[in-house]
């Protein structure tokens, strides 16, 4: 039971890391989360491959669960603050987004102004 | 100085207002000749922006839908690298009277007000709503007449006019995603004084409001819940 419990969660590990590396390796994973996730790949993988200490009497008395339950705890925390910082980051892109955008606006009509005032006969070519 | 005239922007956003912006700006243009105007055109995929700019009136086409608080702020950045001294919000589905901007105007210069909101429940005007946007509206300006410490009856009201110092804070930060409401508790937050205006409002010309029945209850909590947290940014920041 515990064994193929291992080996699943030690094969999702690889695999999640493998998929970091290769996002890494074709540059579509920026540094600050390629480890981030990097990170959260080990520390599922240590937990597969080391067992015995999770279901030490120790660990167990001072936290008062199982190695499963803290497997699953542990990634889900993971995961959590992952997406907390995704939340973050999504927010600080749609705010600059936003000054973008208006910039953008200002800009073009500051610059069909100009055109308009250089261009002979007032031709408007916008 | 106070004879020099006031250089006046009217500001129009128009989402997908073909219907009524023409109209909104001819009448602008007949109460208010002296003031220059401004469509913000927020990514609409209609003919507004054609339709203003036959009308004589200044374009600001955004590349993509912001919403009205991402479109009244590009307004108010216009209104701020230009110059203006005061900038008045009129919105483009014709609710707003623009032959009632005069009285907002007024009230600025007589109550010394950096903000001026036209509001539809004081006095004599005769608004009509349903009751359920009644009560919502009333929950809505008790709360914030309570975290202003100063008595409003239309908060959601987008009639307003802003001088100098407001455009310049509006430029800088203006809330986004329901910034009528909003705007209030950050100007107080600000310093700034604002007063309320009666006023009358039309019946809107075309398009739905942005608050359909069905979504007003939704609408209420998501604004209090706003409300409730720009109080807590305060506290942060001070």
């Amino acid at each position: 039971m515990l064994i193929q419990i291992q080996i699943i969660i030690g094969t999702l590990s690889v695999i999640l890391l493998l998929i970091t590396l290769e996002l890494i390796r074709k540059e579509r994973l920026r540094e600050e989360y390629s480890i981030l996730w990097l990170f959260t790949g080990l520390a599922i993988l240590v937990f597969s491959l080391m067992p015995e200490f999770f279901l030490s009497q120790f660990f167990t008395r001072i936290t008062g669960i199982y190695y499963l339950s803290a497997v699953v705890l542990i990634a889900f925390l993971f995961l959590l603050l992952i997406v907390l910082h995704f939340s973050v980051v999504i927010s600080k892109l749609m705010d600059r987004n936003k000054e973008l955008a208006q910039r953008h606006a200002l800009l073009e009509m500051e610059f069909k102004e100009m055109k308009r005032h250089t261009l002979p006969h007032g031709v408007d070519r916008s | 100085m106070e004879k020099l005239a006031k250089k006046i922007l009217v500001i129009i956003p128009a989402f997908n207002e073909e219907g009524s912006v023409e109209k909104v700006i001819e009448d602008v243009k007949v109460h208010l000749p002296q003031a220059s105007i401004l469509v913000v055109n927020d990514g609409s995929t209609d003919l507004t922006s054609e339709k203003a700019k036959a009308k004589q009136a200044l374009v600001l086409d955004l590349p993509f839908n912001l919403g009205i608080g991402g479109a009244m702020q590009a307004g108010y950045k216009y209104a701020d690298e230009r110059g203006y001294d005061i900038a008045i919000q009129v919105d483009g589905d014709g609710q707003h009277s623009p032959e009632e901007i005069p009285k907002l105007l007024q009230a600025m210069t007589q109550r010394n007000l950096d903000m001026a909101v036209g509001s539809r429940f004081i006095g004599d005007s005769a608004y009509k709503s349903s009751t359920m946007r009644r009560v919502g509206s009333s929950i809505l300006s008790g709360l914030i007449s309570l975290i202003i410490g100063q008595k409003v009856t239309d908060p959601t009201s987008g009639f307003r006019a802003a001088d100098r110092k407001a455009i310049r804070l509006f430029a800088s930060s203006y809330p986004q995603d329901y910034p009528e409401p909003e705007v209030l508790v950050f100007l107080r937050k600000s310093g700034l004084k604002m007063g309320e205006v009666p006023v009358r409002m039309n019946e809107r010309y075309s398009g739905e409001s942005s608050i359909t029945k069905m979504r007003s209850v939704y609408y209420m909590a998501k604004v209090m819940l706003a409300i409730f947290i720009d109080s807590f940014k305060k506290g942060l920041s001070e």
